[in-house]
């Protein structure tokens, strides 16, 4: 089961020690920590999974494994979540067992339903905003664009890309169940204090 | 589907490793070269091709497992074990830095776990931890493995072989004439990647190999 909606995850950064990031994330208040690590050994982020499931189980949060389905069964992790250049989510879906979660990140209208059709649990859908910590090759899609796919799918969409304090309540209201946050977290001096932020930020919107 | 051919038969004695080249058409002759493996003759094969990405080399497994291959030919990939589930191999090859056989065997009890070794610690943890069947190499100087040093050599084959009952692949060099003597150190077959590279002389070299090591 995904988290209740508002909610915050926080992905990894690859500068930086994954298990103690998500430790202060987790501290903060994260629901969800995305283990998003390409160049580490097989060995290192078996390890890595294994410290943060644990970890997310006692804050009673999940642990999701970018990437490495495989990994993310050794270490019992919550989920997976796949790129589009990952193993598309109807093959995942056929080697995990139902209650694994599988997200998938999407960047069109297109993607997000093929994600729905081939049975993802969540939707990650971005970038909105520029942001620095991915290479893109193309423009920012913009709150409008959330609001969009969010009136075509109905699985939960994670809104991911230059997240802020300052915007994460918009694309809240733009339809999004949670949203994602790589730097915005692991570059902030203090980052359990920058989560806290962001969590009371988007449990605010109603208020 | 049953993949689990180790407690049926033996292993195959002639390990070959894809060569993970940046070249497009690679993949084509990979699948080419696999379709005319000869019939009586039966391989491990090791899709190793760290330059995909995890859907190229899905649909690459995929490709290969349905490539009509000779009866006891076992297809392995490097390292992924989801792959490996995904497209139906019978099993995976786990570098130094992978994760061991006993974490990952839990999730695929059917498949082949082998491990590349280097050094004595590397080979106790592989034993420990439960692989099949164990690589070792570079022994002879060869291009595709300048990187990973110096070569080890025949007597560290052989030291190798007297400490362990797994069976142990040779890897590094190998030519047909160098494969008798791998085999006399201890070797229970050999495994290369660049002589099977030239797709004129494969069937060739295959059977070469095959006339060289059969028991």
């Amino acid at each position: 089961m995904i988290p209740s909606p508002p909610f915050l995850c926080v992905i990894t950064d690859e500068a930086l020690c994954p298990v103690s990031l998500a430790e202060k994330a987790l501290e903060g208040g994260a629901a969800m920590i995305q283990l998003r690590h390409k160049s580490a050994s097989g060995s290192q982020l078996y390890s890595w999974a294994i410290e943060i499931v644990n970890l997310t189980k006692r804050y009673n949060a999940l642990c999701i494994i970018n990437d490495r389905v495989d990994i993310a069964m050794a270490s019992r992790a919550d989920g997976v979540h796949l790129g589009q250049q990952d193993m598309p989510a109807l093959v995942a879906r056929k080697i995990l067992d139902k209650y694994t979660i599988i997200g998938v990140s999407t960047s069109s209208i297109e993607e997000a339903i093929q994600a729905e059709k081939d049975g993802a649990d969540y939707i990650g859908f971005g970038h909105i905003y520029p942001t620095s910590s991915k290479e893109k090759g193309y423009p920012p899609l913009g709150p409008k664009a959330l609001q969009e796919v969010s009136k075509q799918i109905s699985l939960p969409i994670v809104a991911i890309g230059g997240v802020s304090l300052y915007n994460a309540a918009l694309l809240l209201s733009c339809g999004a169940s949670g949203v994602a946050i790589i730097s915005g977290v692991s570059r902030a001096v203090d980052p359990s204090l920058a989560t806290r932020k962001l969590v009371s930020a988007i449990n605010k919107r109603d208020s | 589907m049953e993949h689990n051919k180790l407690s049926r038969t033996p292993l195959p004695r002639i390990f070959l490793i894809s060569s993970g080249e940046e070249d497009p058409d690679h993949n084509i002759r990979l699948a080419m070269q696999l379709s005319r493996l000869p019939r009586s003759i039966s391989c491990m094969v090791q899709i190793r091709e760290k330059q995909l990405d995890s859907r190229q080399l899905l649909a690459l497994a995929q490709e290969v497992r349905n490539i009509e291959l000779p009866e006891d030919t076992l297809l392995l990939v490097n390292e992924r074990v989801d792959i490996a589930l995904a497209a139906s191999l019978d099993g995976v090859h786990l570098p130094e830095s992978a994760c061991s056989p006993d974490k990952l065997r839990p999730i695929a009890p059917k498949l082949i776990f082998g491990c590349s070794v280097h050094s004595q610690k590397s080979l106790s943890i592989a034993e420990e931890s439960g692989a099949d069947y164990l690589l070792f190499g570079p022994v002879f100087d060869t291009p595709s493995k300048r990187r990973y040093g110096a070569p080890q050599g025949i007597e560290k084959l052989g030291e190798l072989c007297r400490a362990t009952k797994l069976p142990v692949f040779a890897l590094g060099g190998i030519t047909p004439d160098s494969a008798s003597r791998c085999m006399e150190a201890g070797a229970y077959g050999i495994a290369a990647l660049s002589i099977f590279q030239d797709p004129s002389r494969f069937v060739e070299t295959i059977e070469q190999f095959h006339h060289i090591i059969s028991p």
